[in-house]
Parts: structure tokens; sequence; C-alpha cells
């Protein structure tokens, strides 16, 4: 079975987030296996709790929790770009990381990348 | 005529991952973030090969020193790239002469290709990473 593997590198308030979460979740409906979503670089800043959008704008990380609900999609970020960004890792029951998403280290991107019939990047 | 059959065929072989610079070295993380990635993949025994195109080929200019703009001289690293069994690295010859860069780089074993090598260089890998 083909799988699929994605790359977030675009903060929350990014365009480019939207067109991301928009191809992962026609990748759910249309049934293909993806495996897991890597967060890295500014991406990681979708894991932090204390970010707050305007409510009139794309809630990005209300929808990467509820893809992550829906369809156990992983959610994976890169801890140490997100301890660069103020997002602390070191305890497991961290208040400023959303529950949503799973601390993880660049090892996590090699084995999506291994396991996947195709890696994006966005 | 023959290119999309050395496509298909290039591409069934396809494995490892490509990571594509395209940013100069000092400007933005993204050549760090970029060789954190090579190296971990590296560590993991996992094939990667390096692409530098556009600005990104200021990564492999020799005698820089970000340290005197207080920067973490990350190049340096470039020179451990044997240890790790990195050995493909690719470099674009329109993006050097387009900068008007001589072949002049801080490691060995760099191999300056033509745009259609690069692309076909590029072709031979399953996944690609751009930074």
């Amino acid at each position: 079975m083909k799988t699929l593997a994605v790359v977030i590198t675009t903060p929350p308030y990014s365009h480019l987030t939207i067109t991301a979460l928009t191809y992962v979740e026609a990748a759910l409906v249309a049934g293909i296996n993806v495996i897991g979503v890597f967060f890295y670089q500014d991406g990681v800043m979708h894991a932090n709790e204390d970010i707050s959008i305007a409510s009139d704008e794309y809630q990005a990380i209300a929808h990467w929790q509820r893809l992550q609900q829906q369809y156990q999609l992983p959610l994976h970020i890169c801890i140490t770009a997100a301890e660069k960004r103020g997002i602390a890792c070191d305890a497991i029951d961290n208040d400023k990381i959303n529950n949503a998403f799973t601390v993880s280290g660049l090892g996590e991107l090699v084995e999506l990348t291994t396991k996947a019939s195709r890696l994006v990047q966005f | 005529m023959i290119s999309i059959e050395q496509q298909s065929s290039s591409s069934a072989q396809a494995n490892g991952l490509a990571i594509i610079n395209s940013k100069a070295p000092f400007s933005s993380t993204h050549g760090k973030d970029a060789l954190d990635i090579a190296l971990i993949f590296g560590s993991f025994e996992q094939k990667v090969s390096l692409f530098f195109q556009g600005d990104g080929v200021y990564q492999l200019i020799a005698d820089q020193d970000g340290s005197l703009l207080a920067i973490k001289d990350y190049l340096k690293t470039f020179s451990a790239f044997e240890f790790y069994d990195i050995e493909d690295i690719y470099v674009c010859q329109q993006s050097l002469s387009n900068r008007q860069l001589d072949e002049n780089f801080h490691i060995d074993e760099v191999k300056v290709l033509s745009s259609i090598e690069f692309s076909a260089a590029l072709n031979r890998h399953q996944h690609v990473l751009r930074f």
C-alpha cells in the first residue's frame, strides 16, 4: 500500500499552511495512508499552546487537532526547532505543548522518510 | 526523445533522500536546518545527497567566516561529510556562472553539473526536501 509522509515548515499564521492542510485532508479523505506529519523549522509553532489567532482567521492549529483526532494522524514536532522557538519540551506533561502533537526528533523524520512511498514538503 | 524512457528507468531505481539547498548561508537558518537533516540521515546510515542551486551555491564557496557576523559557522561541519558517508554533493554550474563564482569550494568531492545533469541526478532520488 502506498504511504504518504508530510513535512510542514510554515507557521500557523502562514497562508501556505492552509494549502498544506487542504492537501493532507484531501489525502486522508481519499483513503491514502498518511503515516505522519513532521513539523520542522517554523512549522513547530503549531504545537505552541499559547498561540492565539483572531477568531475570524483560519484556525490552522484547530484543524491539525481535528485531523489528528478524526484519523489518528501522528503529528510530530522537532524538539530542537521547538526549543529554539520557546516551546520547552523537557517535561512530558508540558502545558506549553498542544497535546495533539508528539515531541520527536529528526530521527522520526528518517523513520517517516524510509517508510513512506512519497514525502511532500510544505 | 529518449528522455522519457531514461526518466522512467531512473525513477524505478530511485532511492534515498535529496536535499536541495537554495538559500545563501548566513541570512537565514535554512542551510543549518538542512545540514542537521543530512547529518541525521548519515548517522542512521540512510542514503542522502546534497544539491546546491540558486543562492545555495554560496554555501560551498571557500574562505567564508560566519563568525565575523557572529553567526556559528555551520559550513565548517561540511568537512565532516565523509564521516557520515555523505558522498554525493552536487552543485549547479549555471547557478555558479550566473553569480560569476569560480569552482573554488571549501570541501572536496563536489560535482559540478549542468542543469540537465543536475535534474537527472535529482530524479534518481525517491524523496526531495528543499531549504
